[in-house]
Order: C-alpha cells, then structure tokens, then sequence
C-alpha cells in the first residue's frame, strides 16, 4: 500500500478523473472530499460488507424452514 | 387500501405507503426505499420487514436487544440525518427508535444476527436507515443463542 502524508487542503490525485482531497482532520477522524466521474462508484467499504451480508439476510428458506429454526420461541 | 404482495403470506391489504421509508435504501438493495413489518402471531418478538417493491425480498430480524440487552448505538452524523434526528446524541431504542438486527438463516448454520448494521427506524417519522457502525464492536454474524434454536 502506498502511504502519503497530508495536511488539510492537500489532495491526492489517482489517475486523470479523481482526487481525493483532506478537508479536516480532528480528533473524530478524517473528513476527506472526493472528486470523481459518475461512473465511479464510490462507497464506505463497510457498506460493502454489509451489502453483502444483507444478500445473505435475503436468502430466507420457505416458511416451514423458518418454523423449524425458531420453534423454541413459537412453543 | 393497497394491496401488499409478500414472501411469506401472501397478499396483504394494508393502507398506502404504510410501513417504513427508507431514503438510501439498504446496502446492496439500494433501490428499496419500504419496507412494511409483519408479526406473525405466536412468534414474537420476530419481525419481517417485508419489501413493498419487491414481493420476494423479505428479510427477518429482532428487535436488537432481544440479541443483546445491553447494545448501544453509535449512529454516525448522516445516518441520523438520514433519517431526521436533529439531536446530537444517539437516541434511545425504544424511545426515539425502533433497532431492528437483520438475522441469516443457513441451513446447518446457527441462526445469526447483524449487530454491525442495525436497521434503525424513527418512530416518530418512520424513517428508517440500516446504521453501519464505525467500530468494530459488534459482530455482522453473532450467533443467537438461547430462544433460538438452529435446524
């Protein structure tokens, strides 16, 4: 990974399209500014995460499936 | 009165745009901004939040301190905005929100509860927002032990 030293107002640019500027740092974190075409997707990495297991949340089995794992508490 | 196709039960009458708003959708289901929640009797406190738009997506959840009694928010800034809570502090489950944890349920596998990214909902608006957390001090997988128990 490459690691660079900011200050607030610096920015970093990746490519020719995206830059990615330190706006503010403090003792919350970092707020950082991001400048990039439409087509880039840009997402907090845990959203991916949580994206992704909310896929699996999605799979539910069929209702009796469902019964069978939660028929402790429906007695 | 609109008509409610579910997963699980069939159609439902329920009145229009009933249930809960989601304005950034969920990860992953980006595009699903209701969600409506079903009791299925005798099996409380389990909840289906039922897509609106999608009649196969259905998730289930718990009420998260059903999971853990003991859970704490930690709402970042534009997840409270998201969803219209002006105050600066977290706000209190039960009282300002209803905190809902997302459960997978895998053959062979312990049911599991996301406790990463609740999905919490305003009750006074019905705005709701799936909160991933900053830290790391829960688990998108806790197992739920006790009441539950796995096929």
């Amino acid at each position: 990974m490459l690691v660079l030293r900011r200050k607030a107002g610096q920015s970093v640019l990746i490519g020719e399209e995206i830059e990615i500027e330190l706006l503010e740092v403090n003792s919350q974190g970092a707020k950082i500014g991001i400048r990039a075409p439409r087509s880039t997707v840009v997402l907090r990495k845990e959203l991916k995460t949580a994206g992704e297991h909310n896929r699996v949340a999605a799979e539910l089995p069929p209702l009796e499936d469902l019964a069978r794992s939660f028929q402790n508490l429906r007695s | 009165m609109g008509i409610l196709r579910t997963k699980y039960f069939g159609e439902m009458e329920q009145a229009e745009e009933s249930g809960f708003h989601f304005p950034l959708g969920l990860p992953a289901f980006e595009g699903e901004k209701r969600f409506v929640p079903i009791e299925l009797p005798g099996s409380e406190p389990l909840l289906f939040l039922q897509s609106a738009a999608t009649p196969e997506l259905c998730f289930l959840t718990f009420p998260i301190l059903v999971v853990d009694p003991d859970y704490e928010l930690a709402l970042a800034t534009e997840d409270r905005a998201a969803i219209g809570l002006e105050e600066s502090g977290q706000p209190r489950i039960g009282e300002d929100v209803l905190a809902l944890a997302l459960l997978s349920v895998r053959d062979g596998f312990p049911v599991t509860a996301n406790l990463m990214a609740p999905v919490v909902v305003n009750l006074k608006s019905g705005e709701g927002v799936q909160a991933v957390r900053h830290d790391a001090r829960y688990s998108f997988e806790q197992p739920v032990h006790g009441a539950v128990q796995p096929c």
